[in-house]
């Protein structure tokens, strides 16, 4: 089960609203390599691993995400507070989330695609999941590096940083993680079955020096 | 500054420059207790199977940060830490007693994933206890000031603080101090 606290991860404080600004950073909530799909996937492929150390990180990991996902949520928030309706004229890279949201945190990508579990994946195979984990992680890095391209908002830039640092040491525990499975699957063919799915490990008839 | 004392090696101890002086020569990517490398550098076995990926296993007892240059680098490991070109400085964090209990929380949640992966470094798992301790008695010294943050504070009080300001996604979340 989860508790909520109270608090943010890292602190977010956005003096200056800037709605163009959130128009982008939204992505990070609700796009292909966000911060939901991050949870999601993660929480979601636990339940399949079969070795402890895989359903640590995911678990632990995973959890951290949801706490990423709200912190993405109050930089959107900050940077929309107040607006009038003459900012909103004045933004049209803006105007369109806001005719759909007005100022409500959507799950979208900035694209304007909503959120969708097709971004990720849960295969119910250790090599295979924590392989796709790897990529995530390096793909919510480049998103960030983006961000950090496209903003330069002192306030902003300070929590996208530290987000960004985040995926770097999630690749590091994942790389990790991928050794320590293996070490525990067949030595000479890792492939030879699936020890999420095949209760008994077949016979290896193929031997290697 | 980094975490020194409660039995930490001194931080220049492990540039002897030789990144493969002590593989073992079999793929067990836990054996990472003789540190070789330099600090931002991992292990890896020197005859690995085909067709797997392989991150570099970081070495047990790496150097560690501050809690507030950890908080402010998004890492406590100074081997870890590589940042955009647009950024090559860490975060400024307010000062303020929110700022100080997300530094020590931030501690824990490091090295629980560190842990996660070398379950044996017992220098880790020592301060990942004693951490938690500061964290612990941090928490309940902020939420005696500034209200509850749990739902089992909320039900400590004389009455029902629970729905008080701010919340955390409220620009007001950072005005406390």
């Amino acid at each position: 089960m989860f508790h909520y606290e109270k608090k943010l991860q890292f602190p977010v404080k956005i003096t200056t609203p800037n709605p163009k600004l959130a128009a982008f950073i939204i992505s990070q909530y609700g796009g292909p390599d966000g911060e939901l799909g991050a949870s999601m996937r993660y929480l979601s492929q636990r339940y399949s691993m079969p070795f402890a150390e895989a359903k640590g990180l995911l678990t632990d990991i995973g959890t951290e995400e949801l706490g990423h996902m709200e912190m993405v949520a109050a930089i959107v928030h900050q940077l929309t507070r107040d607006l009038s309706d003459e900012e909103v004229r004045a933004n049209p890279t803006f105007a369109p989330y806001f005719v759909d949201h007005t100022t409500g945190v959507y799950p979208t990508a900035a694209s304007g695609f909503p959120w969708t579990a097709a971004s990720i994946q849960s295969t119910g195979d250790v090599i295979a999941d924590l392989t796709e984990d790897l990529a995530a992680e390096q793909k919510a890095r480049l998103t960030y590096d983006n961000i950090l391209r496209l903003s330069d908002d002192p306030d902003v830039n300070n929590v996208i940083r530290f987000l960004r640092e985040r995926e770097i040491v999630h690749f590091q525990r994942f790389g990790e993680c991928i050794r320590l499975c293996k070490e525990k699957m067949d030595a000479p063919n890792i492939y030879l079955s699936n020890p999420a799915f095949d209760k008994t490990q077949p016979a290896n008839t193929r031997s290697r020096g | 500054m980094l975490i020194e004392g409660n039995g930490s090696r001194p931080v220049s101890g492990t540039l002897n420059g030789t990144a493969n002086g002590t593989m073992n020569g079999t793929n067990n990517g836990s054996q990472t207790t003789q540190a070789s490398c330099p600090d931002a550098n991992g292990t890896l076995p020197c005859c690995a199977g085909l067709a797997v990926p392989y991150v570099p296993f970081q070495q047990n007892n790496p150097q560690k940060y501050s809690q507030s240059e950890a908080l402010s680098n998004g890492t406590l490991f100074p081997g870890l830490n590589l940042p955009f070109r647009l950024a090559v400085d860490g975060s400024t964090l307010p000062s303020t007693p929110l700022a100080e209990l997300q530094a020590l929380e931030f501690v824990v949640l490091e090295l629980n994933l560190y842990l996660d992966t070398h379950k044996d470094d017992t220098e880790a798992f020592r301060l990942f206890q004693q951490f938690s301790a500061m964290e612990k008695a941090a928490r309940a010294a902020y939420e005696a000031k500034y209200g509850p943050i749990t739902q089992q504070t909320a039900a400590t009080g004389d009455s029902y603080q629970w729905l008080s300001d701010p919340w955390p996604w409220n620009y007001g979340q950072n005005e406390v101090n």
